[in-house]
């Protein structure tokens, strides 16, 4: 696993404790992984998401990621309804290591509670955490 | 123990564990009557006998969350479900691979067989032949399911499958490779394979390991 200075947690997303990120993107907010949980999974080889319309609670599992035999659940930081799903993951689910807040984002949703986000954490209290 | 039984147990301390970091993890150590499991994503494709066969012989197919594809499980084959708190240890998922395979690796050399990683595939392999397997499940950062080895189990369930997705490999075990070297090989004692596990996981792992009370 690599150093956390060697880490890459951008200001204009907020995260949660299990290494999900979530990004307001307008009405709606682009989750994610964040670069701490793509480098300790290791290479994926697959990324299971969920169906458009589906709805979830904050903190439900909402998909999976499989690396190197092993498959991670995946768990929702906000409320809401799934508008988009990053469809191109299928062929390439690489792009969750390589750019894991770009083009490897994983679903879109509708927030249900648009206050949740603000309840997560920002980069200085996610780097607080996970230096423990 | 049945496959079902032992996840059952897994499923138990994984959930006991959940959102408590100081919970001790669990490590179970078993053999499962004969049985396929399939991967999270599949793997039936690559069973190369129906249904059916399987049915007569008395042996299940069970589909697990597991990563992997399909393997099987029998008697002779030493098998560790480490219930195992990862993010509390800050352990990543691809380090604690890299120790499964490392524990199996080890083993081996306890009984004298070189071992080793394979591009072609995770697990434990001699030359192109597979010795052992790994498949984790991992939630809210606990990891179950672990690592299968062969010690001295009849093979030939193996060719009803392409193990792991995989066709033109080869498996093999413990006993296989002694009787190959032209060791007088009765096999080790699975209470050999036991130690040799709890001691190079304590190793690998930086961990402590006791045995459970009675209860």
């Amino acid at each position: 696993m690599k150093d956390l200075k060697d880490l890459n947690f951008p200001d204009d997303v907020k995260y949660t404790k299990d290494h999900e990120w979530a990004r307001k993107e307008g009405d709606l907010i682009t989750i994610g992984i964040d670069d701490y949980a793509q480098d300790q999974l290791g290479e994926i080889v697959f990324v299971e998401l969920p169906e458009i319309g589906a709805g979830f609670s904050k903190g439900d599992e909402f998909g999976s990621v499989e690396s190197v035999k092993a498959v991670s659940q995946i768990y929702i930081p906000v409320s809401g309804e799934v508008v988009e799903i990053n469809a191109g993951l299928e062929d390439a689910p690489e792009l969750v290591n390589q750019a894991c807040y770009t083009q490897g984002w994983l679903i879109r949703v509708k927030p249900s509670q648009a206050s949740e986000l603000d309840s997560l954490m920002d980069k200085a209290a996610y780097l607080d955490m996970l230096k423990g | 123990m049945e496959y079902k039984r032992a996840l059952e147990f897994q499923i138990k301390t994984l959930e006991e564990g959940i959102g408590k970091p100081f919970s001790l993890d669990r490590i179970f150590f078993v053999e499962h009557p004969p049985v396929f499991t399939l991967g999270k994503r599949g793997g039936e494709e690559n069973l190369t006998v129906s249904r059916e066969f399987l049915a007569s012989r008395g042996i299940d197919l069970v589909q697990t969350d597991r990563g992997g594809n399909i393997t099987y499980h029998g008697p002779g084959q030493a098998v560790l479900y480490p219930v195992v708190n990862l993010e509390a240890k800050r352990m990543g998922v691809k380090d604690f691979v890299w120790g499964l395979e490392e524990i199996m690796k080890q083993t081996a050399l306890d009984f004298h067989i070189q071992a080793s990683r394979n591009s072609l595939n995770h697990g434990l392999w001699v030359g192109n032949a597979k010795i052992g397997s790994v498949g984790l499940s991992i939630k809210k950062g606990i990891s179950f399911h672990g690592l299968a080895m062969n010690i001295n189990l009849d093979l030939e369930p193996f060719s009803w499958i392409n193990p792991c997705g995989l066709s033109h490999i080869s498996v093999t075990s413990v006993k296989n490779e002694l009787q190959k070297a032209g060791k007088d090989f009765s096999g080790p004692a699975m209470n050999q394979v036991k130690a040799s596990f709890k001691k190079h996981f304590a190793s690998v792992l930086n961990y402590d390991i006791s045995e459970p009370h009675e209860s």
